[in-house]
């Protein structure tokens, strides 16, 4: 039975992984964080089942659907939750993950209810998957093949709001 | 000439702002408009009309006629007149050959009226047919708005801020402000907008006043999008408060356009905000005590007013403008002429009701006071003040009856509509408001109906003789206010996919071109055969983190794929790949790739670079209608891969793998799938060859691209581009679908009669390839060789004996082959091995034979090596 290793950045030996982000968010303002290469693992099933260890978040899409944001090792937390009976694939490698901060800034980069999340909807005109944290922090997590100009539209955003150069 | 100081002028005269306006200096103060510092300059000719090209002047002075629309800084149709005032503003007249005062074009005034009249473009200008786009740009020309400067590029940013608010009120009069101030007493969330410009910076308790800014409409749900010059809001409230108020109407009347002629507001506004005296001799044509109010105005404004008249008490039967040089000179009232520079006229006051309209709301006329007004609003808005009637009435504003001489009369001045244009639409048979609108284009310019659409409806309902109320209204439809197009783009993103390799690519100078919605290399140097060359002779490397990669996993995930491929999957051991093409329930192409089986009951399926989110939403639309216990994950952004090709491809993985023996010939075979460790990455490895040579494709996480591709090149590998893949895959013969296929290809035709398992109980279009099995073949893909040395164009036409016989899918010179190679489709009959036909190229037909296998290494050796 294959483990899916070739999904797992953290699989990959030190030093060989880098953030989609990298190069859009180099000397970006402080509003602005990289989270992509935090582990995120996509889940199938029944969701009931799994348990958030601690740290984790899991976010669920619908009864069969979900994300599980873990600070540890995504390759282990996949073990976990296969175990439990739940299909989970290693999905770190597949999102740009930003931390963004301000309302205004989101309102100019999407128009989901920002009272009402997390939600899955458009974001700088791509699909994303929006949390929102105290206050007014935001993550936002987008397919990493679309976060290079994501990452560029919320600086532009940012300089409209003259938050930014 | 500007008045003393004013109790409630918008203006600082202790700062004097300049611009520039049709090539010299002008100048007003902070607090003025464009219009208003120009107005108080002297200049009163501010446009000329729309097809007739008459001079207009200030008529509202509230952005709602056209009459004052200038290019400023290159942004054509600017409404100068609530256009505040900017230091070094490039202001031009536009619409005029000449200039505003003298414009030659005004020649269509003072003959062209007889050889124009309404719709004569569609009569007169379709023959012939291929003078068309000659007549297009003349007319384009003579007639129409502002043009805009393909140089100019972004003279601002546009934003776009999407709100929510409890309440949304839209107009800052006294009942806006008042709804405004009410609800915020009920909590926070309340918002008021408003065009106007004396709400700027006001200070409403617990509300947010937007202004200047305009409600361009309401959609669906109640989106309001509002414009605030730089930055549009995307409204959704809980409550919308519609206080628009009302519009003054212009009366219609011979000469009604002429410069001098305005509504009172307008004249309300020069005076009270901008401290101008606007002429100096008025006559005054009131309809409302609003009006009358201005005749006094204009007096403590030091202008004589020899003649004020009540429409309502006193109404005249004709009215007539003179002018001189297109400025009023006299007004005639039933007869006498009474001097004047300025006619204040106006037929009362309309309820500004558009936005409601939009909303669902009912709009009914009330012939007692002349007035549509809004009924049963929908659940969620509210309509307060002017709009919903209160205060409005309007007398009849057509003027001329009876008239056979003088002026035009001008029901719409933005698409210089007269109502003999009108009327001549009703005696053609256009007896419909809407069929009228469409034939007259009123109520279609730049007012979008604001100051035409109540005077088109009485003038119909006159001259057919029924009422206003069956007459009806023009549906009301966004935008209602003006709008930049750029305001409603956005900013400027257009995002693409890239792969995690992709800067690696730029780095490298490769060229860089759209592939479906990714960004991807096309070659890295003028010559992609060098790296053709470099993948047949030593080792090549591409970047295919653009295909589809699905995972399918479940105890019946291989009975799923059984069913929705036309081949078979269940007798594939794990560890093996097999080809699969998926076509549709009628039997055509739809997509193609590997199905690598990597346990009983996982699969890892790969399709083309476009086709990923398509045959996910297919897997799962076909799984969901089954039931299948099968989970389908698309893993196309979490996985980077590469393709590592050509006869050095072996070596080079052994370097890179922790055991070489894992990658010896008899260990990883062609069309073997395997998870290996290379240069540290764990990688699914497919041995796979699309491009024809020994070849292996890895698969593994995203976040490694980079690294991994450094250490395949620093191996030796020559990156390679699309270009360079479709001549190698050409020399194989192996197709792109999309490319070499289209909505009809089927699989018989497309020469993978192989591939369908009949046997099979059922799959997605097996009817279809069973019907397809028994029908008389239409056309088929082959490959061709050129006689010559040219490449035909990729839909090129196939020619047999001089009549259209096929069409040209692919096409490449081969170096490897030494000839310029193709797929075409074909008629049956002509497909055998050999069989010569024609292809046009450049205006000239060109021999072909017809090529069965591939042209390339025909057995198979170099990719089984």
């Amino acid at each position: 039975m294959t483990e899916l290793r070739f999904l797992s950045p953290s699989q990959c030996a030190e030093g060989s992984t880098a953030s989609p982000l990298r190069r859009a968010l180099d000397g970006a303002p402080e509003q602005v964080r990289d989270l992509s290469l935090q582990g995120v693992l996509e889940l199938r099933g029944d969701i009931a089942r799994v348990e958030a260890g601690e740290g984790e978040e899991l976010v669920r899409l619908s009864p069969r659907r979900g994300f599980l944001f873990t600070p540890g090792d995504p390759f282990e937390a996949v073990a976990r939750v296969r175990a439990a009976g739940v299909l989970a694939y290693d999905s770190t490698g597949a999102l740009a993950g930003l931390a963004l901060e301000g309302e205004q800034l989101m309102r100019r980069l999407t128009d989901l209810e920002l009272t009402k999340l997390p939600a899955a909807g458009p974001f700088a005109r791509v699909s994303a998957l929006v949390l929102r944290d105290e206050g007014e922090r935001f993550r936002v997590y987008v397919p990493q093949e679309l976060g290079h100009d994501v990452a560029l539209a919320v600086l532009d955003a940012l300089a409209g709001l003259e938050l930014a150069p | 000439m500007r008045l003393g100081p004013q109790p409630r002028e918008l203006i600082d005269r202790s700062q004097r702002v300049l611009f520039t306006f049709d090539g010299r200096a002008a100048g007003g103060y902070t607090g003025d408009t464009i219009g208003s510092a120009l107005y108080a300059s002297g200049q009163r000719v501010f446009s000329r009309s729309f097809k007739y090209h008459r001079p207009r002047g200030l008529l509202c002075c509230s952005g709602h006629c056209p009459n004052c629309l200038m290019t400023v800084d290159s942004v054509p149709n600017v409404r100068v007149c609530v256009e505040p005032i900017r230091a070094g503003a490039v202001v031009e007249p536009q619409n005029v050959w000449g200039s505003l005062d003298r414009d030659a074009l005004a020649v269509t005034d003072k003959i062209g009226g007889p050889f124009t009249p309404v719709g004569f473009y569609y009569r007169t200008m379709i023959r012939p047919r291929f003078m068309w786009p000659l007549y297009e740009k003349v007319l384009r020309n003579l007639a129409g708005l502002g043009k805009v400067d393909e140089r100019h590029h972004g003279h601002s940013r546009y934003d776009v801020e999407h709100r929510r608010a409890r309440v949304l009120v839209v107009g800052g009069g006294q009942s806006g402000r008042a709804a405004a101030l009410a609800a915020a007493t009920r909590g926070p969330g309340v918002v008021l907008v408003d065009e106007g410009m004396r709400l700027r910076g006001a200070e409403l308790e617990g509300v947010e006043v937007l202004a200047p800014a305009r409600a361009l409409g309401i959609w669906e749900g109640g989106l309001v999008p509002v414009d605030a010059g730089g930055v549009l809001y995307r409204f959704r409230a809980e409550r919308i408060v519609v206080a628009t108020g009302a519009l003054e109407q212009p009366l219609v009347f011979p000469g009604n356009d002429l410069v001098g002629v305005m509504l009172p507001d307008g004249v309300r506004r020069l005076i009270r905000d901008f401290a101008i005296r606007p002429a100096s001799r008025a006559v005054v044509l009131a309809s409302d005590d609003d009006a009358l109010e201005v005749a006094d105005e204009l007096r403590e404004a030091g202008v004589a007013v020899p003649r004020v008249v009540d429409l309502r008490t006193a109404p005249l039967g004709r009215i007539e403008a003179k002018g001189r040089r297109g400025r009023v000179s006299a007004a005639v009232l039933d007869g006498r002429a009474v001097e004047c520079d300025l006619v204040v006229a106006s037929a009362g006051r309309q309820p500004s009701y558009s936005l409601l309209a939009q909303a669902g709301a009912r709009v009914e006329y009330e012939p007692s006071r002349g007035i549509f007004v809004p009924a049963e609003l929908p659940a969620g808005f509210e309509a307060l003040g002017a709009v919903t009637g209160e205060g409005c009435a309007t007398v009849h504003p057509l003027r001329s009856s009876g008239a056979r001489n003088g002026d035009k009369s001008f029901v719409c001045v933005c698409e210089d509509v007269t109502t003999k244009d009108v009327d001549r639409a009703i005696a053609e048979g256009f007896d419909s408001i809407e069929l009228s609108k469409r034939y007259t284009t009123v109520t279609m310019g730049p007012c979008q109906g604001k100051l035409c659409q109540l005077a088109s409806i009485r003038l119909y309902a006159r001259t057919t003789g029924v009422s206003e109320a069956t007459v009806g209204t023009t549906t009301a439809r966004p935008p209602w206010a003006p709008v930049e197009l750029g305001l409603l783009a956005g900013p400027h993103h257009e995002p693409a996919r890239r792969s995690s390799i992709h800067f690696r690519h730029e780095e490298a100078g490769a060229t860089i071109q759209w592939a479906g919605p990714w960004k991807r290399p096309y070659a890295y140097g003028e010559h992609p055969e060098d790296e053709v060359r470099a993948v047949h002779e030593s080792l090549g490397v591409i970047d295919v983190s653009t295909l589809g990669k699905i995972l399918v996993e479940g105890p019946q995930a291989v009975e799923l794929l059984e069913r929705l491929y036309p081949n078979r999957f269940g007798d594939m051991k794990p560890g093996r790949i097999r080809y699969g093409v998926i076509t549709s329930d009628g039997g055509r192409i739809m997509d193609d790739g590997t199905i690598a089986r990597l346990a009983d009951d996982l699969f890892y399926v790969t399709t083309t670079s476009t086709g990923a989110d398509a045959v996910t939403a297919w897997f799962e639309w076909w799984n969901a209608v089954w039931g299948y216990d099968a989970e389908i994950v698309n893993v196309t952004g979490a996985l980077a891969a590469v393709n590592l090709a050509g006869p050095r491809a072996r070596e080079a993985l052994s370097r890179l793998v922790d055991d070489p023996d894992d990658v010896a010939g008899d260990a990883f075979r062609y069309l073997d799938a395997k998870e290996l460790d290379v240069a540290g990455v764990p990688c699914l490895a497919l041995r796979i060859g699309f491009v024809g040579e020994l070849g292996y494709e890895l698969h593994f996480a995203s976040p490694a691209g980079e690294h991994l591709w450094d250490r395949l090149v620093a191996e030796g590998a020559w990156p390679f581009g699309l270009e360079p893949q479709r001549v190698l895959r050409l020399e194989k013969a192996h197709i792109i679908v999309g490319q070499d296929t289209d909505s009809e290809s089927n699989l018989l035709s497309a020469g993978m009669s192989w591939l369908p398992k009949l046997e099979k109980d059922d799959f997605v279009g097996k009817l279809a390839v069973e019907h397809v099995a028994r029908r008389e073949e239409v056309e088929r893909l082959v490959g061709f060789t050129m006689e010559e040395d040219v490449v035909p164009a990729e839909g090129a036409q196939v020619v047999i004996e001089g009549r259209p016989g096929g069409r040209v899918t692919s096409a490449r010179r081969s170096e490897a082959v030494g000839a310029v190679i193709g797929l075409a489709w074909l008629p049956p009959e002509r497909c055998e091995d050999g069989t010569r036909f024609e292809i046009r190229v450049d205006r000239r037909t060109v021999g072909a034979r017809v090529r069965h296998g591939a042209f390339y290494d025909a057995s198979g050796a170099r990719m089984r090596a």
